[in-house]
């Protein structure tokens, strides 16, 4: 634990806050001063325990936000909540998405939209409303869980690689859309990480990916969520529209 | 200040022009109304009347007319 709190009196969102590397980093940014704005896709008794939990562990306030990320209106509804409370937002981590691999000639495209509309849309919608908040404030830092994948080529990664690629390009022009409201805009690309959706993978493509990096075993949560807790942090100030890889030197 | 001032000064400000320009201005029919300017405009309404608007009323802001129609669905009479 670093001696001092880097992200003391301000207020972070996260998406995906309930598994993976969104619970670690709910913990990492708490543990450094910061209040939570938690958002998952519902309501359960155990990441209610996590989050409260969390509030007591560190001292910190822990709210909760459940939404879908393929309802737009729940997104919508559910944001509006920040806006009408007049809420600061100092920090968005938008860190919440689904996997899917498969060959392209295996992957309908219903598919791909829906991986699309996760991974993609629903992110540019809460970066469309959180921003806005951030501009009036002149300032604020948007963190993007990009991908290894959306940045070099894995066969079977089609739908996934893609859209994790859009949201790169989408953090690279934003980048100069926002700074002028002095609100800076990154993306994580993390190789492949010890979490549910690593478990997932086939057996082959994950051996492939962790013999890729010159570290030779796959990222641990943590590794990521600090990461994030840079970018998120002042220390970061000059950092703006950059792809990070934490993948072990690929 | 009414809503109408309100509302006049924040195109007058946000595109450096005068009163008697606003009657008939639409979207890019003034230099300063270009898409950074419209940014500009609707920070500057939402600043003056407290609101946030959603993405499709600030894509369908195209004139100083059409603007006093979509404010009042956010209950701002002007």
């Amino acid at each position: 634990m670093l001696p001092f709190k880097l992200l003391q009196n301000k207020t972070v969102l996260i998406t995906g806050s309930n598994r993976g590397i969104g619970k670690v980093a709910v913990e990492v940014f708490a543990m450094n001063g910061a209040s939570i704005w938690a958002c998952a896709r519902k309501e359960t008794p155990e990441i209610e325990y996590f989050l409260n939990n969390i509030a007591a562990k560190y001292g910190v306030n822990v709210r909760k936000l459940y939404f879908d990320l393929t309802n737009e209106i729940e997104i919508r509804e559910s944001l509006k909540t920040l806006v009408t409370e007049k809420c600061k937002i100092d920090v968005l981590v938008n860190n919440a998405g689904i996997a899917h691999g498969g060959f392209l000639q295996m992957t309908p495209i219903s598919k791909i939209k829906e991986v699309f509309e996760i991974n993609f849309f629903s992110q540019l919608l809460i970066i469309q409303y959180v921003s806005k908040l951030m501009m009036k404030q002149k300032s604020g830092s948007i963190v993007n869980m990009a991908s290894i994948v959306g940045l070099d080529g894995y066969p079977g990664y089609t739908a996934y690689g893609s859209s994790k690629a859009a949201l790169i390009y989408a953090t690279k022009t934003l980048a100069r859309e926002l700074a002028p409201y002095n609100v800076r805009i990154n993306a994580i690309a993390p190789g492949l990480t010890e979490t549910d959706m690593a478990m997932q993978m086939e057996g082959k493509a994950k051996d492939k990916m962790v013999n890729d990096s010159a570290m030779k075993r796959l990222a641990k949560p943590e590794e990521i969520a600090n990461m994030a807790l840079f970018l998120a942090s002042d220390l970061s100030s000059f950092v703006n529209g950059q792809v990070m890889r934490v993948d072990g030197g690929m | 200040m009414s809503n109408l001032i309100k509302y006049n000064e924040a195109f007058i400000s946000s595109f450096q022009i005068t009163e008697d320009q606003l009657a008939n201005l639409t979207y890019q029919s003034v230099q300063g109304w270009d898409s950074v300017g419209h940014m500009a405009l609707i920070a500057a309404l939402e600043e003056s009347f407290d609101i946030m608007m959603d993405t499709d009323d600030i894509v369908d802001f195209s004139s100083y007319e059409k603007g006093k129609a979509i404010l009042k669905k956010y209950n701002v009479t002007i």
